[in-house]
């Protein structure tokens, strides 16, 4: 029996199709989930900002996509081991903490030498860390190479706490055309206790997730001014 | 009997399938309307006894209907789309929209060009062919202005606060789009329908005018989606500073060049696919090589356009990285960097697959031997070059064979995973493909030419020496730092683009006036190489529609990156397995769609009802 020919077209373009599938369902299987905003709660000490700054590094604020700890050979962007120690002479006049705030809130102004430009600035969308988040970030890149010294209180050249001798008020978030409040965070299975609960319509964490880092909350809508204690101006 | 019955059953099947499309639009309408909240049925007052309790329920009545009045407009977000989610059905029907509009700007292209041929030339048969090609325009034309329609209005239901930012972005550009596309539907039916009818160069000049005003809509179309990915003119709340900044964004140019390059291979490869079942079907001679014609040549086109395809995927991937670092390396070293191992496998099979043709194709050709000896040289090349391009960086692995590796880099093969190594890998596929349309083009002929030695040996250097520069500078990559190593694809790309218009230009001259020893016999092919033909269609939409989804999908969990966040329940980026899934599903309705298309063509060469009654 022959098979007439548009039947064979159709089965080649059936086989064809399932081939694609398969080697599609052969690569590794992720799925990205939008990054959990988290509030910093207050009462942060230094080596839980630590923790949570590595986190932001590891999560919402994507810095392992480019950078690398420990790594040598020819790198797109600086390695970070040992960063603190550089930073603290790198540029004339700054501290390591004012250098680590420049690189974030304007990493144009100075280039590692042999690198390109290329580091977004961190502070506004797509990552969008805010203030309190930089310090926690800082934190952590002070402990690769250093001692951390941040606290929640510390002020440098773009971010005095509120409240703080000179001080400003907080001007209101504008809100994106378009931009909802950006949704709660979840606590991951297995977040510590305490962690309140989700809010009501949010979808559970995906299984293996992070948890939850000690001394954060579920996060309050993005316009709502963070609640951080007066602080004392100590850099 | 038989006859008599088929053609009742004929008479029946028309009326019936218009009475279950009627049907089911009827219970669509009812399946929505039906999921909308209302009322139960209450017995009138009138006829019930007052009691407290009608009394209170006649109250609550009136409260709900008093405060369902008061209720202040407020605009929806998002809207959910039954069973598949609004993601997934967008995604569907944008696709399908964008594969039809790919082929609708594509196939003029070609024919346009191809009739230019033929008027050119005198030879009525490229005359023919350009309007075979033409044939397939106008019900694709249909379908994708269908889809478009269809696209606007889920866009508007579904994402409606979305659309609206949108909109009030874009409003100077909707005036200008509407007003081309009446011209390209203009232009489109006198072409396809004034073939013949007027003089040659009035024709052309239709021809012209369709490819210009149907590439001048699709720029304008891609300025709304590189908008959401590289938004420009805007304030970071989004506010509008500049519309044609917002037109002319970072990826704007780019994404014209590359679609423009595309929709010519994809168009190509979809043409000659048509041609190839044509040909499967075809009961003469003469049409099997009239189809055989139509499909080397609709191949041709394909992988013509496809061989610069890459540098302009290059241009692109330069122009996002430019734009955002972030973007470059989600798209290239985050969560889409195993897509583009999918992406080197199907490319692999289109070079594979292009180039088998070929080798069929010399088939056609007497005197085809000497040239054969070639062809198992250039398939280890292909076959290598391949391996490379597929092989990952990083390995999968069990927990023992990591550990045995020191890592999820193989310490041999993870040479193999990085940018130098599948820059390399490419340009010499390219070179590889080009070398068979070369030995392709001289089958069956000798130069004749005083200098055809010297000819033949200045193609050889220029071949050997742009793949010696391809190989070196691939190796030079691995010993030099990023900021090097990233313009050394320039150089690479250089010289294998010197070296293909290098070579052609020597071989029109150096084949002028060359002996043939023997005739192309078209129509002699044996049959499977109409199914690479289809095989090849089908990996082109599936790469397109791969490609679509990265281009999209790189935004992430932002509608406009970094200024419209994405809150909806679909903000998550899904698995390359689903989307993968989702890409097949659309390929598989393309197809079938296209199918459609084939047929309705394909009536145009049945006789009349009345001519077959009579025969």
């Amino acid at each position: 029996m022959t098979i007439p020919h548009p039947v064979r077209v159709g089965v080649l373009v059936i086989a064809a199709t399932s081939f694609y599938t398969y080697v599609g369902q052969m690569v590794p299987q992720k799925e990205v989930l939008p990054p959990q905003e988290t509030l910093i709660r207050a009462d942060l000490t230094t080596a839980d900002m630590v923790k949570v700054g590595r986190e932001i590094m590891d999560g919402k604020g994507l810095c392992f996509t480019c950078h690398t700890i420990g790594k040598t050979g020819a790198l797109r962007f600086p390695d970070l081991e040992g960063v603190d120690t550089r930073a603290q002479s790198r540029v004339p006049g700054l501290t390591d903490i004012e250098y680590f705030a420049q690189s974030i809130y304007e990493p144009e102004k100075f280039i590692v030498p042999g690198f390109n430009p290329g580091m977004p600035v961190i502070n506004k969308p797509p990552i969008g860390l805010n203030d309190q988040e930089i310090l926690c970030v800082i934190a952590y890149l002070q402990t690769l190479g250093g001692m951390p010294t941040v606290t929640l209180q510390t002020s440098h050249h773009y971010y005095t706490p509120a409240g703080a001798p000179g001080a400003a008020p907080a001007p209101a978030t504008a809100a994106a055309p378009g931009g909802a409040p950006a949704p709660a965070t979840v606590p991951a299975p297995g977040a510590a206790p305490g962690t309140p609960p989700a809010a009501p319509g949010t979808p559970p964490a995906a299984p293996g997730a992070t948890p939850a880092t000690p001394g954060t909350l579920p996060a309050a809508p993005a316009a709502a001014p963070a609640p951080v204690p007066p602080p004392k101006g100590t850099r | 009997m038989n006859g008599v019955l088929k053609r009742r059953l004929l008479f029946v099947v028309g009326p019936f399938t218009g009475l279950v499309m009627f049907a089911s639009v009827v219970m669509i309408a009812m399946f929505l309307t039906n999921r909308e909240y209302k009322e139960p049925y209450r017995a009138p007052s009138t006829i019930v006894d007052t009691t407290p309790r009608v009394e209170g329920l006649a109250a609550e009545t009136a409260a709900t209907e008093a405060s369902a009045k008061a209720r202040p407009y407020a605009e929806v977000e998002y809207r959910t789309f039954p069973v598949i989610g609004s993601r997934v059905a967008i995604w569907a029907v944008a696709q399908l929209h964008l594969l039809f509009a790919a082929f609708v700007l594509a196939v003029p292209l070609f024919a346009f060009i191809i009739e230019a041929i033929g008027y050119k030339t005198g030879d009525r048969r490229y005359d023919r062919l350009a309007y075979e090609f033409t044939k397939l325009l106008s019900t694709s034309f249909s379908l994708t202005a269908t889809f478009g329609a269809f696209l606007t209005f889920m866009l508007i239901a579904l994402y409606p606060k979305f659309t609206n930012y949108l909109m009030s972005v874009f409003s100077p550009t909707f005036l200008p789009y509407v007003l081309l596309f009446f011209f390209e539907a203009f232009f489109l039916y006198t072409y396809y329908y004034g073939w013949g009818k007027f003089h040659p160069l009035v024709h052309l000049g239709l021809g012209l005018g369709l490819n210009l005003v149907g590439t001048a809509i699709m720029f304008i179309a891609n300025a709304w989606l590189t908008f959401m990915m590289s938004p420009r003119g805007v304030s970071d709340s989004g506010a509008v500073l500049s519309v044609w900044d917002a037109v002319y964004n970072h990826t704007w140019m780019p994404i014209n060049v590359h679609r423009v390059i595309a929709n010519i291979a994809f168009g190509g490869s979809v043409a000659a696919a048509y041609a190839a079942f044509k040909f499967l079907q075809a009961e003469t001679d003469e049409e099997r090589a009239h189809y055989d014609w139509m499909g080397y040549i609709g191949n041709f086109v394909a992988i013509s356009a496809f061989l610069p395809l890459p540098f302009a995927g290059y241009w692109l991937a330069k122009e996002i990285y430019a734009y955002s670092q972030t973007l470059g390396l989600t798209m290239m070293g985050g969560a889409f960097s195993w897509l583009f191992i999918i992406q080197a496998v199907l490319i692999g099979n289109l070079f594979l697959a292009a180039n088998y043709y070929l080798w069929l194709g010399m088939g056609r050709v007497e005197g085809m031997q000497p040239l054969q000896r070639f062809i198992k040289y250039l398939l280890i090349g292909i076959a290598v070059c391949f391996a490379v391009w597929a092989t990952p960086r990083s390995i999968i692995a069990t927990v023992s064979e990591l550990r045995a590796m020191g890592g999820s880099t193989h310490p041999i093969l993870g040479y193999l995973g990085v940018m130098s190594a599948k820059n390399t890998a490419v340009n010499i596929l390219i070179l590889t493909t080009f070398m068979s349309f070369l030995l392709y083009r001289r089958t069956g002929k000798i130069a004749t030419v005083s200098w055809a030695k010297m000819g033949h040996a200045a193609q050889l250097t220029i071949f050997a020496t742009a793949a010696i520069i391809v190989v070196f500078l691939g190796i030079y990559g691995y010993f030099v730092e990023a900021t090097v190593r990233i313009g050394l694809s320039v150089p690479q790309v250089s010289s294998v683009l010197a070296a293909m218009v290098s070579i052609t230009a020597i071989d029109i001259f150096l084949f002028r006036g060359a002996s043939k020893t023997g005739e192309v016999r078209w129509g002699k092919i044996p049959a499977i190489s109409q199914y690479v033909l289809i095989f090849i269609a089908v990996t082109f939409t599936w790469l397109m529609g791969l490609m679509g989804y990265v281009r999209s999908g790189l935004r992430q969990h932002w509608h406009v990156y970094g200024v419209i966040r994405d809150t909806s329940v679909d903000a998550f980026t899904p698995t390359l397995g689903f989307a993968t899934r989702v890409v097949s599903a659309t390929v598989l309705l393309f197809f079938l769609l296209i199918a459609f298309v084939f047929w309705i063509t394909s009536l145009h060469d049945k006789p009349d009802f009345e001519q077959t009654k009579t025969s």
